[in-house]
Parts: C-alpha cells; sequence; structure tokens
C-alpha cells in the first residue's frame, strides 16, 4: 500500500514537472512574441545581434553542413535508385527522393545539427549566464536579457534551420536530378512534373511551418532549460542534459505531427 | 566593413535569390503563369478513378484529374485539367484510356496517332476507354468473323442444319408428351428439352445482338466520339454483329419450322444431337464476345439483357 | 540589496560583466538598450566613458582576458553610464585584491565628472586603509 501510494506520488510529481516545464517554455515564448511585436524591438542593436546569430548558427558552419547534406543526400539517392531499378519502379524515384530527403530527412537531419552544435552551446551559455549572475547583472542595468540575449537567439535559430534545410532540399534536388537524368537537360520537363505535384501549397507552408518549429525547438528549449539552473556551477551540465533530451523529444514528435498530419 | 556582416549578407543574398527562384519555377511548374486547359472525359466507370489520378502522354505526366461527376444521363464524367503548354499534345483524334497497372495507381493514358491533328478545344468531351480497345479490334473482328463463319456453316442451304432438318421432315409418327414432337424426334424428354434450351438460348443471343448493335450506333454517330479508324473498325464490326444476327434469326426460324415437322424419327436423332452441340457452342461462342464487348464498351454499364 | 536599486548604481563582485562581450560592449549595452541610442553612438558614448577614466586601451578586452582592476573599471564605466544619483561600491576588496584600492578608487573618482555621489560599502576591518 505504501509503495502504491510512493509511485503514485512520484508519478504526480513527474506530471507536474512536466507542466511545468511545459508552462515556462510557452510562457517564455509568448513574452518573446509578445515582445516581437513591440516597435522598439526593431531596432538595429536586435538586428545586429539576429546577424550575428544567423551567422553563428548558419553561415559559420555552412560548408560543414552543405558537405555533410551532400552526402547523406547521395547515399539515400543512390539507395532509393538502385531499389527501384530492381523492382522496375523507377518513375517513382524521383517523386520518392524528394519526399523523402527534401520534405522530411533533410530537415530533420539539420534540426538535429543545430540543436547538437547551436542549441547545446546555447543552453551551457544561458546555463552559466545564470549561475554567474550575468542575468542578474543586466537586470540591475536594466537592460533586458530578453532582447538583448534570448529573442535574437530564437529568430537567428528560425531563420537558420529554415535556411540550412532550404538550401540542402535545393541541392538534393539537384543531386536527385543529376542522379536520375544525368548531366543533361533531357529530364528537365518530367523532373519538374514530379516536382510540381509534390509541392503544392499544403506542403511548401508546411515544410516551411515545420522547419520554423524546429529552429524554435533547438533554440527556446535550451534556453528555458539553461533559464532553470540552480545556482551551481557543477549543475550545468545536468541543464544541458535535461535540455538537449527534451530538444530530442521535441524535434521527434514535431516530425510525428507533420507526417501525422501529412499522410493519416 | 565587418567581416562578420558580409559574410551573413552574402548568405543572406544567396539563400533569398535561391528561394525566390525556387518559388519562380515553382511557379511556373505548376503553371501559374499560364492557362490551364480543361477536358471531360466521359467514362463508363469511375473505378480507379480519383482526384489527383494522373493523365500521361507518353509515359510523362501532363495533367491530372480533378474531379468525377454525374451527368444528366447517369453517365459518368471525369474532369481533367492540363497546363496550357501541355494542351498541345491534345488533338481531335486522340484517345484516352484508363490504365490500371498491377503495380501503382491508375492512370488515363492519352495516345494521338496524328500530332498534325486539329486541336482539342478547351473544356471538349471525349470518351475514356477501359482499356486500349483500338489495339484489340483486330482480334475481336477476327473472332466475329470466326463466329459468323460457323453461323453461316450451320445455315447455309447445304449445311447441316437444313440437311438435319431436312432429314427431320421425313420423320413420322404421332408426338405425345410435354415436349410434342421433338420428343418423338429425340426418343427422350432430356434430348428435346435439350434441343428446346438451345433455342431459347439462341433467342436471348439475338436479343442481346440487338441491343449490342443499337449500343455500337450510339458511340458510333456519338459527336467526336471516336478516332476515325477505331470507328471503321467498329463499323466493320456492327455489320458482322448484324450478320450474325440475321444468321441466327434464319436459324431459330429454320429450329422453329422443325416443331411443326412429323416424319421418321429415330434415323435422323444422331444428326439432331450433333446439330445441337454445333448450335450451342455457336452461341456460346457469341454469348462470350457480347459479354466482352459489353465490358469494354463505354456506356454499357449494365448488359440490357431482355429475355423474350 | 536591489530593492534599493532604482536610483543606484551598484559595482558588486555579485554583478559581473558578460563573460562573452568586450569592455566596450558591455558599457554601451546601458545606452545602447536603455536610452535607444543607435549602436554607433552608443559604442561612442562608452569609448567616451573608459578614455574618461584613462582606461581606453582595454576595450576590446573581454572579462577572462583583465586583470582585477581593469575589470573593475569596466564595472565601474558601465555603472556610471547608468547615470544613477548614488554610486555604490560593493566591498571593492573583493575585486581590486592586486592594486591599493581606496587610492585606486579616489584616482578614479577625481578623473570623472559624476553628478551624484559615491558611497563605499566595505568590512569594518578594513577601515584603516581609508584615513591614508
Amino acid at each position: 500500500m505504501h509503495f502504491l501510494a510512493a509511485s503514485i506520488e512520484s508519478l504526480g510529481a513527474k506530471v507536474v514537472g512536466w507542466f511545468t516545464v511545459g508552462y515556462g517554455m510557452f510562457a517564455f515564448l509568448g513574452r518573446a512574441g509578445l515582445l516581437l511585436l513591440e516597435p522598439a524591438t526593431w531596432n538595429r542593436a536586435t538586428f545586429d545581434v539576429v546577424v550575428k546569430q544567423v551567422y553563428f548558427t548558419a553561415v559559420q558552419i555552412l560548408h560543414v553542413f552543405l558537405g555533410y547534406a551532400l552526402l547523406i543526400s547521395w547515399l539515400i539517392i543512390t539507395i532509393i535508385l538502385s531499389t527501384a531499378r530492381d523492382f522496375g519502379l523507377v518513375e517513382f524515384a524521383s517523386e520518392m527522393t524528394i519526399r523523402v530527403l527534401v520534405l522530411e530527412l533533410l530537415p530533420f537531419l539539420t534540426a538535429l545539427f543545430v540543436a547538437l552544435r547551436s542549441g547545446s552551446a546555447i543552453n551551457t551559455e544561458v546555463a552559466l549566464m545564470q549561475v554567474n549572475n550575468e542575468l542578474d547583472a543586466l537586470a540591475h542595468c536594466k537592460v533586458p536579457p530578453m532582447q538583448f540575449e534570448f529573442l535574437p537567439r530564437l529568430i537567428g535559430g528560425v531563420v537558420s534551420v529554415v535556411t540550412l534545410a532550404g538550401l540542402a532540399g535545393l541541392l538534393a534536388m539537384l543531386m536527385g536530378y543529376v542522379a536520375i537524368y544525368g548531366a543533361n537537360s533531357a529530364g528537365f520537363e518530367p523532373y519538374t512534373q514530379t516536382i510540381a505535384k509534390i509541392f503544392d501549397l499544403k506542403i511548401m507552408a508546411g515544410l516551411i511551418v515545420k522547419c520554423a518549429l524546429f529552429g524554435l525547438a533547438v533554440t527556446l528549449i535550451p534556453v528555458t532549460a539553461g533559464l532553470e539552473t540552480p545556482k551551481k556551477l557543477f549543475m550545468v551540465p545536468v541543464s544541458v542534459l535535461r535540455g538537449m533530451m527534451r530538444v530530442f523529444f521535441a524535434i521527434v514528435a514535431i516530425e510525428g505531427m507533420s507526417l501525422a498530419l501529412k499522410y493519416i | 566593413m565587418n567581416k562578420l556582416h558580409f559574410k551573413v549578407g552574402l548568405f543572406a543574398a544567396a539563400s533569398l535569390l535561391l528561394a525566390a527562384v525556387f518559388i519562380v519555377y515553382l511557379l511556373h511548374a505548376r503553371g501559374f503563369f499560364e492557362k490551364t486547359f480543361h477536358l471531360q472525359l466521359a467514362a463508363a466507370s469511375a473505378d480507379g478513378v480519383a482526384p489527383g489520378v494522373p493523365v500521361v502522354f507518353s509515359g510523362i505526366e501532363i495533367g491530372r484529374v480533378t474531379s468525377l461527376g454525374l451527368n444528366d444521363d447517369g453517365g459518368i464524367i471525369i474532369r481533367t485539367e492540363f497546363l496550357g503548354r501541355n494542351a498541345k499534345w491534345l488533338k481531335e483524334n486522340s484517345t484516352f484510356t484508363l490504365d490500371k497497372p498491377i503495380v501503382g495507381g491508375a492512370k488515363i493514358r492519352v495516345d494521338s496517332p496524328d500530332l498534325k491533328a486539329p486541336a482539342l478545344p478547351d473544356n471538349a468531351t471525349m470518351l475514356l476507354l477501359t482499356s486500349d480497345i483500338s489495339k484489340e479490334i483486330p482480334a475481336l473482328v477476327a473472332r466475329v468473323q470466326a463466329i459468323l463463319a460457323n453461323v453461316e456453316y450451320l445455315t447455309r442451304k447445304d449445311g447441316d442444319l437444313n440437311t438435319t432438318l431436312a432429314n427431320a421432315r421425313t420423320v413420322t409418327g404421332r408426338m405425345t408428351g410435354e415436349y410434342g414432337m421433338l420428343e418423338g424426334v429425340l426418343g427422350s424428354p432430356e434430348k428435346a428439352r435439350a434441343l428446346t434450351d438451345s433455342l431459347e438460348k439462341t433467342r436471348a443471343l439475338i436479343t442481346r445482338l440487338d441491343g449490342l448493335a443499337a449500343k455500337a450506333d450510339q458511340w458510333l454517330f456519338a459527336e467526336k466520339g471516336v478516332a476515325d479508324q477505331t470507328r471503321e473498325s467498329l463499323a466493320q464490326v456492327r455489320l458482322m454483329l448484324n450478320d450474325a444476327q440475321s444468321s441466327l434469326k434464319k436459324a431459330d426460324a429454320t429450329m422453329a419450322n422443325a416443331v411443326e415437322i412429323t416424319d421418321n424419327v429415330k434415323a435422323s436423332t444422331q444428326d439432331l444431337v450433333q446439330l445441337r452441340a454445333e448450335i450451342d457452342d455457336a452461341v456460346r461462342k457469341a454469348n462470350d464476345l457480347v459479354n466482352e464487348i459489353n465490358k469494354k464498351w463505354p456506356f454499357a454499364r449494365k448488359p440490357e439483357v431482355k429475355l423474350p | 540589496m536591489d530593492g534599493l536599486s532604482d536610483d543606484v548604481a551598484r559595482v558588486s563582485l555579485d554583478l559581473p560583466l558578460r563573460a562573452n562581450l568586450s569592455a566596450l560592449d558591455n558599457i554601451a549595452l546601458i545606452p545602447l538598450y536603455q536610452r535607444h541610442y543607435s549602436a554607433p553612438e552608443s559604442t561612442r558614448l562608452a569609448h567616451a566613458m573608459l578614455e574618461e577614466l584613462g582606461y581606453a586601451g582595454i576595450a576590446l578586452l573581454r572579462d577572462p582576458d583583465m586583470t582585477p582592476a581593469q575589470r573593475f573599471v569596466t564595472k565601474l564605466a558601465r555603472a556610471l553610464s547608468l547615470k544613477r544619483p548614488r554610486l555604490v561600491i560593493d566591498r571593492p576588496g573583493a575585486m581590486l585584491y592586486d592594486v591599493p584600492y581606496p587610492a585606486f578608487i579616489a584616482q578614479l573618482a577625481a578623473k570623472t565628472e559624476t553628478a551624484g555621489t559615491w558611497e563605499i560599502f566595505d568590512f569594518s576591518w578594513n577601515q584603516a586603509l581609508y584615513r591614508a
């Protein structure tokens, strides 16, 4: 009996914990969104920090990322093409390639890439800021950390994931064309038809929204996880660990939701 | 100038440029810059057709089905949409065939044998064939011919039927029982029933051929119904069907005469059994043919068989 | 302590600099976000402030690269930028352990022209140091 009560209690504590985390996250998002609506936010200084964030999240890793996207795309395209040829389904290969790579795999991998690189860095930095009292110092100076530190990170994350996923998608489409039709213009018409068939307004909007949500997840969750850190230096790794776990679950949840909306 | 800002600017500019190019390309691909071309397909059955089913020409998708509906006569109307640039493949003599491959989804195949033919106007209505009837017409013609020959063989002046019936005329004797004279002729009620069954079947076939001929007319003379050479082939089939019909009618009449014959029975029994087998065979083949034609024929959703 | 902070600018060990920003940027934050100056104007003001204190050379250094004295000067410059009537230096001995700090602070105070008052809170056992 005692054991049962204890386990129910621990379950309740967990649920309350999840709700607290979720509430904190969405409340933070709400504050960030409200701040976006204020004209005072849209000044040169915020823009400069956003530019800096985009530089660190997207531009700095562009060559590595594109190389990685090229490799993954090439592998997947080769697998799809050879399987399609084995089963005599080559006419479906281009559609399959685009659907698998451009719509699903590359945005997902982009989100993971940015999460691993920038998300973890953001989580650590915010946790350290919190532990070192830097946020208190900013508060004392009446410098709003949301506008100056967090909002630019969120915007930078969204912009970066959308752009990187888009670039990787374009690259994959180009590679798919070359792999299927070779380096000539003979396949342009049918390939265009396939692309036209796949990318209707709903799919395009869904893709952009999904990438934006990915971008938000890989920055918002680390920031809130960092802010939750108790003021003890040894809690920083714990904070990063928790934050990154949440990021991972969020990415999988977003991907699952988008698949469910698209195919069910 | 700030190197970081320059790099980000370059990145943003390149990304925006690529995005803009892709959006323009996509709009072009989806036909945003051109007129859409509409075509309606009249079909016997909407089985396997749904909005989104592609219309392909030479294996390349040129349009798709937008909606399905019924017309005032209960026929199925499939509305399709094409990009303006693809409309040039649709000619007045194009045929539209519904393909249902074993693997993959259904698609509507367009065949334009003569690309110099006049183009189809927008919103035209064409027939959708369930499978490629134009390629099967030669086989169909051959089969009709074979059956016709069979029927003719049976009914020609010195043919089996007449000989047999001539023999039958010599049959004499009192006719009693349910099957009247025939029982006498054949010696047993079973054998007599077999022959009357054959007659029934022949009559039923004649009715069906009648209906088929009417449908052939409807199809042949429907405006822009089918391509020219297909029309010729079908006209040929139509004539053959008429022939078969008249021959069978003749056979029917001759057989009916047999009922009135009273003569020596036993001698001709063998002949009549053989005759019955031959007529049955011809009727079966003709029935198969009619079934098949009915299956492929547009607008023949229900075989309209009315027993006499 | 923060309860009295609306008219007090504090220089304290508890209020560190933003570690990944240079001294100049740390100071420029104040005019930039509090008084909504433009970025170049804020930078210019921050630079002027450092020059006034005689430490223009540390403008591009970040917190970990500074000596305690340089760090203190940056914090002081940031507090002065707030332009609040009272300036409180909280336990300077904890921040300025590499210089004779009462003299150092007096020296800095002499260089600036501020309207407000400077107050130093220190441990009582350090009182002797200020008498010199």
